[in-house]
């Protein structure tokens, strides 16, 4: 049923408010397979709004949200993690008293493969499913870097391991598409261009469609095939970096904004 | 004479502990001391009192069901009551309210039902002792402990060894985050309340062996909160070390003091402790304790 060829996140006319506030207004976006769309807009223009709609933390007022040709509108954030959406925070939230290795193998989706009895007498279907999901969760770390590392404290980690870490705990759920919620953020020029090379890694490794929340403009020239503008929930601009950076209505917004 | 003591306190402290435990676990996910916690054991206790006196089945099936009596009605407060306030988006403050109504809901179901009479099990309890040199002990006592460790070795077993326990402490970690990666978060939230029921179960009918069972035995959760706060209130290892202190202590103190200063000592402990430590032995979190 799957086409190759429809977008693999489609959002149409997607409406959210808070109280009196418009969080999001009218938003629609198409993703094809293979792409990276970036988010951009000053701070409070609601693009972390968006996040939590497509991973079901909150529903949309209205509108429809499809994930693979699947209306995920009103699916609950667990389901939409088992389909196959991965996101990482804008303020890192990682399972800080949990060693590293465990962080990977929460996301493993496992839990539907076993029971209880299964899990506290150790049966050797329990025994080897486990041992399967650690060697998975310890590729992925060596993948970013931090298998030496699997068996310390998450909090223990450096800023800029602790980023990786969460795109690793989210790459676990083996996503179709991965929701990166500022990746750059608080990251000088050299660490950011770190990461987009990390980013282009990811993306052709694993086969992936990334939506990203961007700040940082020379990331998302680098990164993205089309960006979406937003500025108090509204869409100004739609275009590749190129083209927003020269739209009138986008410098208006940043020059007003803190950017 | 002093081991005789140790030995009963270390006994109380593993009735104390299987509560505190429950105390740790639920307060660990979400942020609030479940005060309905030692009324799950008081109906453990009544439905083994129900299957064994009434029904006049064995006692250990009398027993087997007080356990799972005691996790049906957890699991019942959990998904009738406290699950609901969450969806609500409610603050932790009224999960705590609630919980302080159905304890006394609870208590008042029991002293209606059963009225407020004392009832001991139908069943000749093992009450002889054991001399070792000048002590002795009991032997209720051992039983009581030997079970109490095999269920607390199985518990932290299942927290720190299962996929089950990962995400359990994954959720304490950070429920969030636990959500948006597949972890359902409601599902393990309603299992450790059947857990933690199945332990106040244990709890209630060890009691009940013990000091008979009457609608207001709930009140020994009161003692248990005490041990988990001695430990550090959302620790599991920290609930079960403060549980045995506690024990210990209470005994010493009616050994050696006084029976009826008993509580007393217990209660001035807990708001020393708020004021000198308030994050427990295994110190977990400091803020928002009761």
């Amino acid at each position: 049923m799957t086409n190759t060829n429809s977008p693999v996140l489609e959002m149409q006319n997607v409406d959210k408010h808070f109280g009196g506030v418009h969080a999001i207004n009218d938003f629609s976006v198409k993703i094809e397979r293979g792409k990276i769309h970036g988010l951009i807009g000053p701070n409070g223009a609601g693009k972390t709004t968006i996040f939590n709609n497509i991973t079901g933390i909150y529903a949309p007022d209205s509108g429809k949200i499809f994930f693979m040709e699947n209306d995920i509108t009103k699916t609950t954030p667990h389901k939409v993690a088992q389909l196959g959406i991965g996101r990482t925070f804008q303020n890192i939230r990682l399972f800080s008293n949990l060693s590293v290795v465990d962080n990977v193998i929460i996301a493993s989706n496992m839990d539907a493969k076993y029971n209880m009895p299964q899990a506290i007498f150790k049966t050797a279907k329990y025994k080897k499913l486990e041992a399967y999901l650690r060697e998975e969760a310890m590729d992925l770390l060596g993948f970013v870097g931090l298998s030496d590392k699997a068996n310390e404290r998450a909090s223990s980690l450096p800023y800029g391991h602790q980023r990786k870490l969460e795109i690793a705990r989210a790459m676990a759920l083996k996503p179709k598409l991965l929701l990166l919620d500022e990746p750059a953020a608080g990251m000088n020029a050299e660490e950011s261009l770190d990461l987009v090379q990390f980013v282009k890694e990811i993306k052709s490794h694993f086969d992936i469609t990334i939506l990203m929340i961007e700040h940082h403009m020379d990331v998302v020239t680098n990164l993205c095939d089309h960006c979406t503008v937003l500025n108090f929930g509204k869409t100004i601009a739609v275009g590749t970096p190129a083209e927003i950076k020269s739209n009138p209505e986008v410098i208006k917004a940043y020059l007003g904004g803190d950017e | 004479m002093l081991l005789q003591q140790l030995i009963t306190g270390i006994s109380v402290g593993g009735i104390f502990a299987l509560l505190a435990t429950g105390y740790s676990l639920i307060y660990s996910l979400l942020d609030f001391s479940n005060w309905s916690h030692g009324e799950f054991a008081m109906v453990g206790a009544y439905v083994a009192i129900v299957f064994s006196n009434l029904l006049g089945l064995p006692f250990l099936v009398a027993a087997a069901a007080g356990v799972a009596g005691g996790a049906a009605i957890s699991f019942l407060c959990e998904r009738t009551t406290y699950r609901r306030i969450r969806s609500n988006g409610a603050p932790n403050m009224f999960l705590m309210i609630a919980a302080m109504g159905l304890s006394n809901v609870l208590q008042q179901a029991a002293n209606l039902i059963f009225s407020g009479q004392y009832r001991s099990y139908a069943f000749r309890l093992p009450v002889t002792t054991i001399q070792i040199g000048n002590s002795y002990i009991g032997v209720l006592d051992i039983i009581s402990l030997c079970i109490t460790a095999v269920v607390l070795v199985l518990l932290i077993y299942i927290i720190n060894k299962t996929k089950f326990g990962l995400n359990v402490r994954a959720i304490a970690s950070n429920s969030y985050a636990a959500r948006v990666l597949g972890v359902r978060v409601d599902r393990t939230i309603a299992m450790v309340f059947l857990l933690a029921g199945s332990l106040a179960g244990v709890a209630g009918v060890l009691y009940g062996m013990k000091y008979n069972v009457f609608p207001t035995m709930g009140n020994v959760g009161l003692k248990a909160f005490i041990a988990s706060v001695i430990g550090g209130l959302g620790s599991v290892p920290g609930a079960i070390v403060g549980a045995v202190l506690l024990g210990i202590i209470e005994t010493l103190v009616s050994a050696y003091i006084s029976s009826s200063l008993r509580d007393f000592f217990s209660f001035a402990l807990l708001i020393v402790l708020l004021l000198v430590k308030p994050s427990g032995l295994f110190g977990v979190d400091v803020q928002d304790k009761a």
